[in-house]
């Protein structure tokens, strides 16, 4: 029995509501908005202060009250964040990193979600068992043995030590899993009556259905790797293959933190993120109207 | 049909590493004895060495390096800078797996006990090479970076003796005259005074992240541990702790967290006095322009009349892994830097590291007059008092016994426990966690 | 071909009607491992490795800079470590008061962000995704900034409206409803977009079958959404609630635990034993626990909330 309706044609929005009367309606918008509104500022204040921190000079950060309007040294703090750690240079390796990542380990954990969703087989428990586990162990206690492992393979200072032992996401798994457990079993049905293979009901039926999720497990995938810190500093030994977020953490010193350039690094480094979010938001909500309803 | 997880499938989450267990895996065992360089190299050196270092360190290794390169043209120096938050998590990982370091490291002497006693060849035994220096550096830097049987495994690169710094303007503000300050009590009662006459706190302490503790311990002459036995509760930690529980009581204490809040609340003139190590200087000098002029320098007060007027705090040590293939072009690398007056001098000019190698403390630079100071030669304070800084001992369970230690000393700070009591506790934590006995 | 390939479905839905369910019978002994063998063997060979040697580890000590067989040594000290209890009574606080209003907000606001009616959407959706983007080092100075004693933006707003100014970091109880607070600052919208996605595929026509019946936006948020929201809160509450046991960061850079262990959490407790006090065996013991309070909690939430949720 499936509980999600795979209605993927029908927009997810809640229709005029004739029955109820026009004025309680508008109080609960006028509430939700309120919600809303104040959830956002909440959200954005501390962003907010990023933005000032990036404009500021590292000793005004530490005037009491701290400061809380823009002042105007960014383009001096972004200067000396190009000098101090090569900002661009660091970016374009977190992209390249992220990329890779996202793509493969997106597919990979929809494809094995799928499998535990709709597959019966030995070793399904275990694997499902595994896949919890990783979850549950704290990721400190990993850190030593899985250092070890890769520098047996002789993969220290490299790409891949940072991204293969992370393909496989058990979150992202136990995500499209629990996505693809309301997906109808008689479609997949229908389409092998059809003649479809396997692989091609995935990737042409099952996946389309569960878009929301894979975007969001897209977004999620991306931040993940994007803002990876411990495991890519562990790894890499050459400062010009620095991810951004090791590169940062390379401002904080011993006696000396560059916070105005640590927090510009970081306020520009999650730009690329929300590009990410706003593209797959707008694909993954207006993308299930199909045209059939007007934005 | 799609069902839930089922009961079996949790269990399996739980019991599914037992099954790997039970195929039998041991690892660890003995180890051998680790690596030691017993003469330097005949032959020419040659081949890269790869150094992990941070901050102003690593800004001097990379100002230094060529110079070392065209003494030895065979020789490439690679200076990696690993950030300072979360480098010994990087060092750690390393040294445990025995795999990924570089030739050399960068430590500081508060690590060093634990990672010599609890990783043994580790880091390469130097002794035959760096024995000859002994009587050069300072003598509580060589004492971290030997261990209990005199081994040598790093050499002393910076150090931090410890004195008082304080707000000119504000003391005289109070009409507290700073030379008056020559022990603790008398340093309570200026608080006092300053406190009344100008609303100052006397100090800035972070409870969790406490310097302050391990500082009064070692002006006292030790560490958490005395001939091998816990002493955290003896009499020079109870009075330590009296002393920062009777600051924190008289409303003297400024609690800020971090080292952001450190340099916020001074740079907000909120206390009169930072009793610290000699770098703290290069934070004012950087942070703090506006007030140039307004800090002045004693020795430390002591905590009987005549008593000791200093201790440590930080200094760090280049240290060659076990792991390197080039040791003796690394040790030469690491001696060109540190046992060298001219270049010691140069990286307390240029980075403000100041010296744990004695002879480079006679540069001109260290007695000219200090224009933040207001023209006091204030290095000169600090070298003056770097001799005397007490040498103690610290073993492995260092890092142990500071953890715990910092626990308990927040709780008699911040929320008035006794601290015979709570020190006490402590002792019983380490002794738990070390398998160490109580001393007394 | 996204496009066309929800043009297709309807089709295959009708077509569906007509057939049997009999899919997973008919496939071959392979065609699972088609989709779960790369991530199975990923697992197997980067974390079969890692989560046994953890185990193993957590049976031995150092001695001597030598690994030693201790057998349970470890675990018997861990029954009388007053920090490790402290650890669990905190996070078990926490637990209790912030995955339940962190899921009840998150759900509050993907709903809101899902009204059709709802201007400025996008901005309302990014607004309250930039927590969870911030990385983790801005996030930690920015808040030590906000909740500064004296003069900390925080306590600007307090006493610009007549409240008593709040010692935040500095005394215990404060401590922890400012770690609740940042946590869940910074997980919520988070949670929210994975619901929402959740919200996207209730379809409209049972929106308009409640509106039909009469049901007004409670009733219908009650008996419509929420059932079909079932396996995605389950999985929010899951998520949510194996994060808040792995409590790390947030305690890390705000409070580093304290003051006097008031915010310390097991995760970040054998962090410190591990790496600050170099005890491996005792940490991997510490984390065993957690994986095992884990694995009981996560299963009580399967047993009791995911009954029909994930039929």
């Amino acid at each position: 029995m499936t509980t999600l309706p795979a209605r993927a044609a029908t927009p997810p929005r809640t229709p005029a509501r004739p029955t109820a009367p026009r004025r309680v309606r508008l109080l609960g918008r006028g509430a939700a908005v309120l919600v809303l509104t104040v959830g956002a500022l909440v959200s954005a204040v501390p962003f907010y202060w990023m933005v000032v921190a990036s404009t500021r000079d590292n000793a005004e950060l530490f005037a009491s009250p701290p400061p809380f309007l823009p002042g105007g040294r960014l383009l001096h703090n972004l200067v000396a964040l190009q000098h101090s750690i090569g900002f661009g240079r660091v970016l374009l390796n977190s992209v390249g990193v992220s990329v890779v990542y996202t793509v493969l380990s997106s597919l990979i954990s929809a494809m094995c979600g799928y499998g535990l969703a709709k597959f019966r087989f030995r070793g399904r428990g275990l694997l499902l068992g595994l896949v919890l586990a990783t979850m549950m162990i704290p990721f400190q206690v990993l850190l030593v043995p899985l250092f070890q492992m890769m520098a047996s393979l002789g993969w220290v200072d490299t790409y891949q030590a940072v991204i293969l032992p992370f393909l496989a996401n058990s979150f992202g798994i136990f995500l499209m899993r629990q996505a693809f457990l309301g997906f109808p079993d008689e479609l997949i049905e229908s389409a092998r009556m059809d003649g479809a293979g396997d692989l091609r009901i995935f990737y042409r039926i099952v996946l389309p259905v569960v878009r929301p999720q894979l975007g969001a497990l897209v977004i999620f995938s991306f931040m993940t790797q994007w803002n990876a810190f411990l495991w890519p500093l562990l790894m890499l030994n050459t400062e010009d293959k620095y991810t951004a977020p090791v590169a940062l953490y390379t401002l904080i010193g011993q006696s000396h933190v560059d916070y105005a350039g640590l927090i510009l690094g970081s306020f520009l480094a999650t730009l690329p993120v929300m590009l990410l979010f706003f593209l797959f938001q707008k694909q993954f909500v207006s993308g299930l109207l199909g045209g059939a309803v007007k934005g | 049909m799609a069902t839930g997880i089922q009961r079996r499938t949790v269990l399996t989450a739980g019991v599914v590493s037992t099954l790997f267990a039970a195929a039998g895996c041991a690892t660890g065992g003995a180890r051998k004895a680790g690596p030691a360089l017993h003469s330097a190299a005949t032959g020419q050196i040659k081949g890269t060495v790869s150094v992990w270092s941070w901050d102003v360190a690593a800004k001097a290794l990379k100002r230094l390096a060529p110079a070392f390169e065209q003494r030895h043209p065979g020789v490439r120096i690679e200076v990696v800078d690993i950030g300072y938050d979360n480098a010994y998590d990087k060092i750690t990982v390393g040294l445990k797996s025995g795999k990924g370091l570089p030739d050399v490291l960068t430590i500081e002497g508060g690590r060093l006990p634990g990672y010599i006693g609890v990783f043994p060849g580790g880091l390469y035994d130097i002794t035959a090479l760096a024995g000859r220096y002994r009587t050069s550096f300072a003598q509580a830097a060589w004492k971290y970076v030997t261990d209990g049987k005199g081994k040598v495994f790093a050499l002393p690169w910076d150090s931090g003796p410890c004195a008082l710094f304080y707000r000119t303007d504000i003391l005289k503000d109070a009409g507290v005259d700073p030379a008056s300050i020559r022990t603790w009590d008398d340093y309570i009662g200026a608080g006092e005074r300053i406190k009344a006459k100008t609303g100052k706190k006397l100090l800035i302490m972070d409870p969790e992240e406490d310097s302050m503790f391990p500082m009064l311990l070692q002006q006292q002459g030790q560490h958490y541990v005395k001939n091998g036995l816990i002493a955290v509760n003896d009499q020079q930690g109870v009075r330590a702790a009296t002393l920062l529980k009777t600051l924190a009581d008289k409303g003297l204490v400024q609690f800020e967290k971090g080292w952001d809040g450190l340099v916020a609340a001074t740079k907000a003139g909120k206390a009169a006095t930072t009793p610290y190590a000699v770098w703290w200087s290069g934070t004012l000098t950087d942070e703090m322009k506006e007030l140039k002029g307004k800090f002045g320098v004693v020795p430390l007060p002591a905590f009987d009349p005549g008593g000791v007027r200093t201790s440590n705090n930080g200094g760090s040590a280049l240290a060659v892994t076990g792991q390197t293939k080039n040791a003796a072009a690394a040790w030469a690398f690491v001696e060109f830097m540190l046992a060298d007056t001219a270049n010691q001098a140069s990286m307390l000019k240029a980075e403000g590291l100041f010296p744990a190698y004695l002879p480079a403390l006679k540069d001109p630079y260290v007695t000219a007059p200090q224009d933040y100071y207001g023209g006091q030669p204030v290095f000169k304070t600090f070298a003056d008092l770097a001799s005397s800084v007490p040498p103690v001992e610290d073993t492995k369970d260092m890092p142990k016994a500071r953890d715990i230690v910092n626990g308990t000393v927040s709780g008699i700070v911040l929320h008035g426990k006794d601290p015979k009591k709570e020190l006490d506790s402590a002792a019983k934590q380490i002794a738990a966690a070390t398998g160490r006995r109580i001393a007394g | 071909m996204a496009q066309q390939t929800t043009a297709r479905k309807p089709a295959a839905a009708a077509r569906a009607k007509a057939a049997p369910a009999r899919a997973r019978r008919r496939t071959s002994r392979t065609t699972p491992w088609m989709f779960a063998g790369p991530a199975a063997a990923l697992f197997g060979v980067f974390f079969a490795y890692p989560l046994l040697a953890g185990l193993y580890q957590s049976f031995t000590a150092d001695r001597d800079g030598v690994t030693t067989w201790v057998g349970l040594a470890q675990y018997r000290r861990m029954m009388h470590d007053p920090v490790f209890w402290t650890s669990l009574r905190n996070i078990a606080l926490i637990l209790l008061v912030q995955v339940p209003l962190m899921i009840a907000l998150a759900l509050v606001m993907a709903y809101g962000l899902n009204q059709s009616w709802l201007r400025f959407r996008a901005t309302y959706r990014i607004a309250c995704f930039l927590p969870a983007v911030t990385m983790l080092v801005a996030y930690s100075v920015v808040f030590r900034v906000l909740l500064k004693t004296d003069d900390g933006l925080v306590d600007q707003a307090l006493t610009a409206v007549g409240l008593p100014s709040i010692d935040w970091l500095n005394s215990p109880g404060w401590a922890r409803i400012a770690l609740i607070g940042s946590i869940t600052w910074r997980w919520t919208g988070y949670n929210a977009v994975i619901l929402l996605a959740g919200l996207q595929g209730i379809g409209r026509e049972q929106y308009e079958a409640a509106a039909i019946d009469g049901a007004g936006p409670a009733t219908t948020f009650l008996r419509v959404v929420l059932p079909q929201l079932r396996p995605v809160i389950l999985f929010c509450l899951v998520t949510s609630t194996i994060g808040t046991l792995q409590l790390f960061d947030e305690n890390y850079v705000l409070t580093k635990g304290g003051p006097g262990n008031a915010t310390m959490s097991p995760v970040l407790y054998l962090y410190k034993v591990g790496f600050e006090q170099l005890d491996f065996g005792y940490a991997a013991a510490i984390a065993w626990v957690v994986v095992l309070i884990i694995g009981l909690i996560s299963y009580a939430q399967f047993r009791f909330l995911g009954k029909d949720a994930t039929r």
